[in-house]
């Protein structure tokens, strides 16, 4: 039946496409949807400036999302991103705060020069991250059981080094300048360009290179992966140790931005960074996503939550609406796949 | 298609294992008792470690010793919740399933509890209330899992994110939670089930989550519903051939879960007399350590109720241990390490000792 189906049908638009093109291009058209629908609802919504920050504002989300996507994208989760966020901006401080500084304990750190300061912190999440890989590949936990658990640890070690609160004083002056920095002649921040660096890197890995195509391979079927020779254990050692790295280089910029360690910095961003990949159209069964739908899954979560800003519903929506927005593109997400199967 | 988030690995551990020697050198009896009785000897070790610690030097440690019969009450109250919702849990695991939304279900029913009562409704028609509340909870949860197949990781999260916030926009504007104020109070008697002294000092919640493990340690033992969430968790393919309708099991277990989570919501509830929106955060963790300590499969097919619930009790040793003697802001800390060792113990259980 399905035969006859496929012959008798006239070929359509997009047909050639693989599926996550399709998807991507589906989520693509809701972003422009939910962005009219703002448009005529919340005031001022379509200028030029505002069109700016729902792509700017969200740029820690989109780092720390590229590392979850590609775990994702092998059958893998990382809820750890927040809590490495939040302890490298504070292992940034740390470092760098002038020792001996007062009598005050938190003002006191091991005066490393900023340049040190930053190298050994973000060190600090990839030792995260490599506790991830160690319980994962090596003891086949189960990631989610396993990154819950290191997302207290590095949230606990954290909260340990600022006493449950923060770090802000007796910082170097060159402490604030990276996260603070604009683009000459524009307020974009180099946080933002970092950003864009970033995915172009992110997506020349998921496209154009062997490691790249492999991560779907092992995401597709890890027992195929590794008779086929690919060492999964190794690939997603290295996924894990880079998603940490990513989450640890959001963690010094947001750190730098505020100048100051914050133990409570970024609470809950690891679902948000999954929420945006889900919205994307990356699949938890393995081997389907990529980079692009996450950055469209970003954008669709910035208009909304800053449209239900804009209508001025109270902050206590967003859990609700994120949820919402998860559900309905799982289900219209499937519902299409199985549309365009039959 | 693999069914179950919880055994992603397993078929990759299959294929190691054939490749690599077991190690043979325990006797089987030696593994067999050290698998069964290790749990109660982590318990006692804890329960001496902080009975032996020198508290009269810490300040925070009003009550005296770990063991001094105010203690013990105190440890029994608090650990109300992770009681009640320890047993349910265990069972869904086995089944190879998880519930991430189990905090916010329980935060939900606070919340919905603390309105009722706040309303004027009476004790018995709130908690009933509430109980549906829970009910709808876990038939939305299994409904996401069985019907729509969405993983339930995902599922969970999707729902923890919701419930979290429902109760976040049940609660006014401007408030932190339900909670009565000087020409509306909280009636008193809010506070009878969680805390009024009934038998050997502990309260009518106390023994209702006994009764709740009671419960499912029989049905885990004695009724067709614990075999079949054995049976689907250790091998959907022979459970699904055999003709046992996972669909119908694991959703049931969604909504026994979603019910013991808002029984725990309203003690917690009657417990701090108000409805705090974030008062369940954490609670999946603590109740996911004392599962793995009591040493279910992550994969499911095997656990027991009645060891998850001396898990529970390990973890309420600690953290109640441990706020007497090292400040309040090593909580997360010690709950992370917690788990990861609680993990790497369950692993160890599962393959090294496997007889």
């Amino acid at each position: 039946m399905g035969i006859i189906k496929q012959v008798s049908r006239k070929p359509s638009f997009g047909d050639h496409m693989s599926n996550e093109s399709f998807i991507t291009l589906l989520m693509i058209g809701v972003l422009f949807v939910l962005f009219s629908i703002a448009a005529i609802f919340v005031p001022n919504f379509y200028q030029p400036q505002n069109m700016l920050n729902l792509i700017t504002n969200n740029w820690f989300i989109v780092i720390i999302g590229i590392g979850v996507t590609f775990l994702l994208i092998t059958g893998n989760f990382d809820l750890s991103v927040g809590g490495v966020i939040a302890l490298t901006g504070v292992l940034a401080v740390y470092f760098s705060q002038t020792a001996n500084a007062s009598q005050n304990e938190l003002a006191n750190g091991l005066g490393l020069p900023y340049g040190v300061a930053v190298v050994l912190a973000l060190l600090g999440a990839m030792s995260i991250g490599a506790l991830n890989a160690f319980f994962v590949v090596r003891l086949k936990v189960p990631s989610i059981i396993v990154t819950l658990g290191t997302m207290m640890f590095a949230r606990g070690i954290a909260q340990v080094i600022t006493q449950g609160a923060q770090r802000n004083t007796s910082l170097p002056s060159e402490f604030g300048l990276v996260g603070n920095l604009a683009l000459p002649g524009t307020s974009i921040k180099l946080s933002v360009l970092i950003m864009l660096i970033l995915l172009v890197i992110a997506f020349i890995f998921e496209r154009r290179t062997a490691a790249g195509r492999r991560t779907y391979l092992i995401g597709a079927n890890a027992d195929a992966a590794r008779l086929s020779g690919v060492k999964v254990g190794r690939h997603l050692t290295v996924l894990f140790i880079i998603s940490a790295l990513l989450a640890g280089i959001t963690g010094i910029l947001l750190a730098s931005e505020f100048k100051a360690g914050v133990s409570s910095r970024a609470l809950g961003y690891e679902f948000d960074a999954l929420v945006v990949t889900l919205l994307g159209g990356v699949s938890i069964m393995g081997g389907f996503g990529s980079v692009l739908g996450m950055l469209v899954g970003a954008l669709i979560l910035s208009v909304v939550t800053s449209a239900a800003t804009g209508l001025l519903l109270s902050p206590d929506w967003q859990f609700t609406l994120k949820a919402i927005a998860v559900f309905i593109a799982i289900m219209a997400q499937g519902f299409a796949l199985s549309r365009r199967k039959s | 298609m693999n069914p179950t988030v919880l055994s992603e690995n397993v078929n990759v551990k299959h294929v190691q294992e054939t490749s690599l020697p077991l190690r043979q050198n325990w006797p089987t009896v030696v593994k067999r008792t050290v698998k069964e009785y290790y749990i109660y000897f982590v318990l006692a070790f804890v329960v001496v470690v902080f009975s032996v610690a020198k508290l009269d030097e810490v300040a925070l440690f009003e009550r005296g010793h770990f063991l001094s019969p105010d203690n013990i009450i105190n440890l029994l109250r608090s650990a109300v919740p992770i009681l009640t919702l320890s047993g349910a849990f265990t069972l869904l695991m086995i089944s190879g399933y998880i519930d991430l939304s189990i905090g916010s279900a329980m935060s939900l029913s606070a919340v919905v509890f603390a309105l009722m009562v706040l309303s004027g409704f009476g004790f018995l028609f709130a908690l009933i209330v509430t109980l549906i509340v829970g009910i709808g909870m876990g038939i939305l949860n299994g409904y996401l899992v069985m019907k729509l197949r969405i993983t339930p990781v995902i599922a969970t999260l999707v729902t923890l994110s919701l419930y979290k916030g429902i109760a976040l926009l049940i609660v006014p504007d401007g408030l932190s939670a339900i909670k009565g104020n000087a020409e509306h109070p909280m009636p008193a008697w809010i506070n009878n089930y969680a805390r009024q002294d009934v038998l050997l000092g502990l309260p009518l919640a106390f023994y209702v989550a006994v009764l709740a493990i009671v419960a499912l340690i029989m049905v885990q033992k004695k009724t067709i519903l614990g075999k079949y969430a054995a049976a689907i968790g250790g091998n959907p393919t022979a459970a699904a051939l055999s003709g046992i309708n996972a669909v119908l099991i694991v959703w049931l277990l969604y909504i026994i879960v979603g019910f013991f989570a808002a029984l725990a919501g309203v003690a917690r509830a009657s417990f701090m007399s108000l409805g705090d929106p974030l008062s369940g955060d954490g609670m999946e963790l603590a109740v996911i350590i004392a599962v793995l300590l009591g040493g279910t499969a992550f994969s499911g097919g095997e656990g027991s109720v009645a060891k998850s619930v001396v898990g529970a009790m390990i973890i309420i040793s600690v953290t109640v241990g441990m706020l007497t003697v090292i400040p309040a802001y090593w909580q997360t800390f010690a709950m992370g390490s917690v788990l990861l060792i609680a993990a790497a113990l369950n692993h160890y259980l599962q393959e090294e000792l496997k007889t």
